[in-house]
């Protein structure tokens, strides 16, 4: 189990640095909920930042932005909930993304939305 | 964190202003439009982001609820892609708040670019009206917009200049001043120097761009009832300056006025073709009722060629807006007002093989095919038509015969007169045909001898109350033609001349 999300911890660990190096704080990692879970919660001044990290060795599979599906967005909003609701926060909030592909890093902010996930009309 | 800006949604040709409230909070990232959008407003969610993103801003984090006041009235159109990301701008503190009410409408492009909308004159018309301090328009629709008395008018041709605009980094330069009103041109239309023959006919289509009034035109194929009315579009009298602002206000309700076109210039002339619908014609369609032909004819001609073959539901619907001069559409969630002030011209064929009459062509039609042909034009319809006027087959010598014709412009020159009398001397009305009630009774009094006249003409061909009337507008403009102040028994005979063609056709 911890073997095979090796790879999957090093690169959350690379995001983290990148994210301390953009003058980010790390509020929380691999914190979990019943409805999903949540790589990395940081701090960008006074927002909420909700990371998701995604690494790909090769390309193929339309890169690693594609594994970010609609359903996978409901999992992290869900969760995002969740983390609000129990840490009694109530900053501005915003969801990225952090795509990593060899050595290429891509950093989507504010990636998705609410009403992305769950259209209203 | 709050944002207010102002815009306006548009009902009918009138603008009502709709106030744009904006709310930055807390909480996760949710973009959300309340207050009745429809579909299109909805989607300028993601107009929206992207033109704030390209446009160099931010986008803020956290809950953002834009609100359109008052929420009872549905919004359509794309107008508020602008005001929205404004208020955006000013709720989370990029941009300061205007100190003055400006009024502020346009479509943005995903590079934040701004893209021209419809209603912009109705809308900076409302601005003024409303006492606001100027209007913010793409600058695409600044010709229009500048037409408006004493607006400040501030185009702009993207996301960031409307914020410039707010953040005082470009002057307040305001309104172009109105262009000059005047006819630069004349409209194009055939001349009335390229119909053989047809006096009759042409002296028919004077009085009704004299006195807009309605003009049916009987004939056989190939006549020259089509090139006739064609001619029409260059005998009408030019509009006022108020007249061309309101067709102008219709043109712009249905974004039919070209890029850049400030005033519409010439009086509309609309030919639909028969297959057209019941929509097309009085205006409708899904959700807001839109303008239809006889809107879009407004201060100008409808003109309706081969009259029978319209569907005779579509032409039934005709009668009510050529009494009101305007068309009521009401739907569960809305009615509209729409102008409809048209001067209706039709051309048909006597029968339906077309020959009924003629001389040298028998007609093939049985009685029945005859009678049924001309049921599709109900009484009540005829009775709406001014004048009735023969355009007969062409004999051989008038077919070749070069003698020179009147040309359009000496018959314009004598309409422009005529209708120049009827603004002198009647207050209130635009023209003759828009004379009833008591203006009728003042304007169109008659000598001794035209009233005599008229009263063995009305018991003779059975004028009903309405047409009655109608002779009396006609013999008025026949008049204001020849320049006289009263109506005498020569313009009443002329007027009857005209109907009593459509009284022997029915029989």
């Amino acid at each position: 189990m911890h073997r095979r999300d090796a790879p999957g911890r090093q690169a959350e660990d690379n995001a983290c640095k990148l994210l301390r190096g953009l003058g980010y704080a790390i509020v929380a990692r691999n914190w979990s909920s019943r409805g999903g879970e949540l790589d990395i919660v940081a701090r960008d001044g006074d927002i909420l930042v909700f990371v998701e990290v995604k690494a790909r060795s090769g390309s193929g599979f339309g890169g690693p932005e594609a594994a970010v599906s609609r359903a996978k967005q409901r999992r992290i909003a869900v969760a995002a909930k969740a983390f609000m609701a129990r840490t009694d926060a109530d900053l501005p909030a915003r969801f990225d993304v952090i795509a990593l592909e060899g050595d290429d890093v891509r950093i989507h902010r504010a990636a998705f939305s609410l009403d992305d996930v769950w259209p209203t009309d | 964190m709050f944002g207010r800006l102002t815009s306006g949604a548009i009902l009918g040709v009138e603008a009502q202003r709709i106030d744009i409230e904006c709310d930055v909070s807390g909480g996760l990232p949710c973009f959300q439009i309340v207050g009745l959008p429809d579909k299109e407003v909805s989607e300028s969610r993601e107009r929206i982001r992207s033109a704030l993103r390209n446009a160099g801003y931010s986008f803020p984090a956290g809950r953002i609820t834009a609100n359109l006041a008052p929420a009872d009235v549905r919004k359509h159109g794309v107008g508020f892609d602008l005001p929205i990301a404004l208020a955006i701008l000013i709720a989370s503190g990029q941009i300061p708040a205007p100190k003055d009410l400006l009024l502020v409408v346009g479509e943005l492009a995903l590079d934040g670019a701004v893209r021209p909308v419809a209603g912009v004159l109705p809308l900076t018309l409302q601005a003024v009206a409303e006492g606001m301090a100027g209007a913010v328009v793409p600058i695409d629709n600044l010709a229009e917009a500048a037409l408006v008395p004493n607006a400040a008018v501030f185009p702009v041709a993207s996301l960031a200049d409307a914020a410039a605009l707010f953040r005082g980094e470009r002057s307040m330069s305001p309104a172009p001043p109105p262009p000059r009103w005047g006819p630069t041109s004349v409209p194009p239309a055939r001349d009335l120097s390229e119909v053989r023959g047809q006096c009759t006919a042409k002296r028919a289509l004077e009085i009704a761009a004299a006195g807009g009034h309605n003009l049916l035109m009987v004939g056989p194929p190939g006549a020259g009832k089509t090139l006739l009315a064609r001619c029409l579009p260059g005998l009408l009298p030019p509009l006022s300056f108020d007249e061309a602002l309101e067709v102008t206000k219709i043109y712009s309700v249905a974004g039919l006025l070209a890029r850049g076109e400030s005033l519409v210039e010439h009086r509309p002339f609309r030919a639909p073709h028969h297959t057209i619908s019941y929509a097309g014609m009085v205006g409708g369609g899904h959700g807001t009722p839109g303008p239809g032909e006889i809107t879009l004819a407004h201060r100008g001609v409808l003109f309706l060629d081969e009259v029978s073959e319209f569907d005779r539901r579509v032409l039934e619907t005709l009668r009510q807006p050529l009494e009101d001069r305007s068309i009521l559409i009401a739907r569960a969630e809305v009615s509209i007002r729409y102008p409809a002030a048209f001067t209706l011209v039709a051309a048909m064929n006597p029968c339906p093989c077309g020959h009924l009459g003629d001389e040298l062509q028998p007609c093939t039609c049985t009685l029945h095919d005859i009678r049924r042909y001309r049921q599709h034009l109900s009484g009540p319809l005829l009775d709406r038509v001014d004048l009735f006027v023969e355009v007969p087959r062409l004999a051989v010598g008038e077919l070749l015969d070069t003698a020179f014709a009147e040309p359009s412009a000496a018959a314009r020159a004598r309409v422009g007169r005529a209708r120049q009398t009827q603004w002198a001397t009647r207050p209130g009305i635009l023209s003759n045909a828009d004379l009833e009630g008591a203006s009728l009774r003042e304007h169109c009094r008659l000598d001794p001898e035209a009233t005599q006249l008229l009263r063995r003409a009305i018991a003779r061909f059975a004028l009903s109350g309405r047409g009655h009337a109608r002779v009396l507008r006609v013999a008025r403009t026949i008049a204001d033609l020849a320049g006289d102040e009263s109506i005498r028994a020569a313009h009443v005979a002329e007027a009857l001349q005209y109907r009593a063609a459509g009284r022997v056709r029915e029989e």
